[in-house]
């Protein structure tokens, strides 16, 4: 068991185990298999695309990784450098470890942008710290700056409810920066998005956990997408593993066989299948 | 045939049964053939009425009128606040929003705490006030208690369901960020819920108002009072000028709700 680590924002430290392991992770939802006993090792620095169907057990994977669901056979069944996420208390280790930017809907709608960024500070910060900035924002200049990455710097004190889904989506970007975990799943963080805003978000996703040197996790469904920005693509389909290649062998016509689709075909409506993926 | 009524009566649906039957037998006690109003009270409800041209305007007994409408207001607002503070924290607890993962004593503490706010409104102000009456005696005290449990009671149980119908996606993120329960109520529920739990909070002290007029049994000052006054000494154009007053500080309360909640929309 490592000591409680502060953020940090220097290099990787390089270490032979792989900075995740997944050893036959398994879970089951009553009557719906969720996922299938998976085993997986992911290294630090990867960027690691996440493809399936709606139902192949997706979600149900970058939860497990949050620590938001425990394994069938135990938390200890996903282990994030050394430590189960699923058996942390919330805090300071918690939040230093993995984040997770979903789909839209996940900010505040009733606080201004400002407060939804500052958010991502929660788990460190002591409650009095945390009650003060909702009166009296702390970190505002950090706040600002991570607004400011995300081009969003002249929309601080605008509310969610008046942002497009593009700039709701760079939001949370800023706030998992705020956050800054040594993990950093996203949930279809594109599939609500038109292709343009699509590729805006994903450059910044991608730009920002490069440059801070994390490990990224996402699930997306664009093949040209995870050939630009992913050094590996792992398939699942009916909550199992389909293949694990590295993103630039990606083809649409591995793609489509995967998604049951003829081979070659164009990978575009995909996208607005995601949309109603939940 | 009865296979089909037998999956149909379910418990929920025996219970609903049961209570539709004993209302239409109540009703059918009743015995509708009693006049309702008295002898003669056709008469006296005329004369009542027509009191109310005019009401009684005259400069004094204006002044008497603020002076009550203020007392009142100042009781209402003195019981709300008292409820707020006491039902806020308990419709949280209630709610379970606190609890960090799922667990039996947790279940079992918010049960309890239900119960507890159940037991506060189940009882009608005015019984509270009978009891801390023959406990502490006359007094303003005595109102404004008497005023604050039952309505904390129906604040508590409102708030913990406003919290619970918060949309979850938010409070899934917020949880990812490792914050705990109370930062995510900080952070999510709260704020979310805000808009609701204000309106809310406003419609109740508006009928706070109703209940601190009708306080003035145990020696408090305000519209009752000076109602009771007035009917005492068959004075009915001062009764509804009383009332007009009572109208007019709801109606204030409307206004003011009206305002903030707009100042909130998002
Ligand atoms: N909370 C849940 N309760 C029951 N079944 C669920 C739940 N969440 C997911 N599932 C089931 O688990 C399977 C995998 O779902 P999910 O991980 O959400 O897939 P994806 O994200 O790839 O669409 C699906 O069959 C889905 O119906
Ligand atoms: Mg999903």
């Amino acid at each position: 068991m490592n000591a409680v680590r502060p953020v940090r924002t220097g290099e990787q430290v390089v270490t032979p185990e792989p900075l995740i392991t997944i050893k036959s992770a398994a879970k089951v939802y009553g009557q719906n298999r969720g996922l299938s006993p998976l085993s997986l090792g992911i290294n630090a620095g990867e960027r690691v695309a996440l493809v399936g169907p709606s139902g192949s057990g997706k979600t149900t994977l970058l939860r497990l990784l949050a620590g938001s669901l425990v394994a069938d056979g135990g938390a200890g069944a996903v282990r994030i450098d050394g430590r189960a996420p699923a058996s942390l208390r919330p805090g300071p280790e918690l939040a230093g470890l993995v984040g997770i930017v979903s789909q839209r809907f996940d900010l505040v709608p009733h606080l201004p942008a400002l407060h939804n960024v500052l958010a991502g500070r929660l788990g460190y910060w002591s409650l009095a710290r945390s009650v003060a900035s909702l009166v009296w924002p702390l970190e505002r200049r950090a706040a600002r700056d991570a607004l400011a990455q995300v081009g969003l710097a002249d929309k601080i004190n605008e509310r969610p409810a008046h942002l497009s889904g593009g700039e709701q989506q760079r939001v949370a970007i800023a706030r998992m920066m705020m956050q800054s975990p040594l993990v950093v799943l996203a949930d279809e963080p594109v599939a609500s998005l038109d292709p343009a805003r699509a590729e805006e978000v994903m450059e910044l996703l991608v730009g920002l956990t490069a440059a801070q040197n994390r490990t990224l996790i996402a699930s997306l469904h664009t093949a040209s997408l995870i050939r630009r920005h992913f050094t590996r693509v792992i398939g699942l389909r009916e909550s199992r593993l389909q293949f694990d290649l590295p993103g630039e062998q990606l083809t649409d016509g591995i793609l489509g066989e995967l998604y049951d689709l003829g081979a070659g075909e164009d990978m575009e409506p995909l996208a607005g299948l995601a949309a109603r993926d939940g | 045939m009865r296979q089909r009524l037998e999956t149909w009566l379910t418990g929920p649906r025996l219970l609903t049964l049961g209570i539709v039957g004993a209302l239409a037998w109540s009703l059918s006690r009743v015995e509708w053939q009693q006049p309702i109003a008295h002898t003669g009270g056709g008469a006296a409800a005329l004369q009542v009425l027509l009191a109310l041209f005019p009401p009684e305007l005259s400069g004094e007994f204006l002044r008497i009128c603020v002076v009550a409408s203020w007392h009142t207001m100042a009781y209402a607002v003195a019981g709300m606040s008292l409820a707020v503070l006491l039902g806020l924290p308990l419709g949280v607890l209630a709610s379970g929003v606190l609890a960090e993962r799922q667990s039996a004593g947790r279940r079992v503490a918010a049960a309890s705490v239900r119960l507890l706010l159940a037991a506060m409104r189940s009882v009608h102000e005015l019984v509270w006030a009978l009891l801390f009456v023959a406990a502490v005696g006359l007094s303003p005290m005595a109102a404004i208690l008497a005023m604050a449990i039952p309505y904390a009671g129906i604040l508590g149980r409102i708030y913990a369901e406003l919290l619970q119908d918060v949309p979850s996606e938010p409070i899934a993120a917020l949880k990812t960020t490792g914050a705990s329960p109370l930062r995510v109520l900080l952070y999510g529920y709260l704020p979310m819920a805000l808009p609701d739990l204000l309106s809310y909070t406003f419609y109740r002290l508006e009928c706070g108002i109703r209940a601190a007029a009708i306080m003035s049994f145990v020696g408090i000052d305000g519209i009752g009072f000076q109602i009771e006054l007035s009917l005492a000494d068959l004075l009915f154009r001062q009764v509804w000028t009383l009332l007009i007053f009572l109208v007019a500080l709801v109606v204030a309360v409307d206004w003011w709700s009206t305002r903030v909640r707009r100042s909130l929309a998002y």
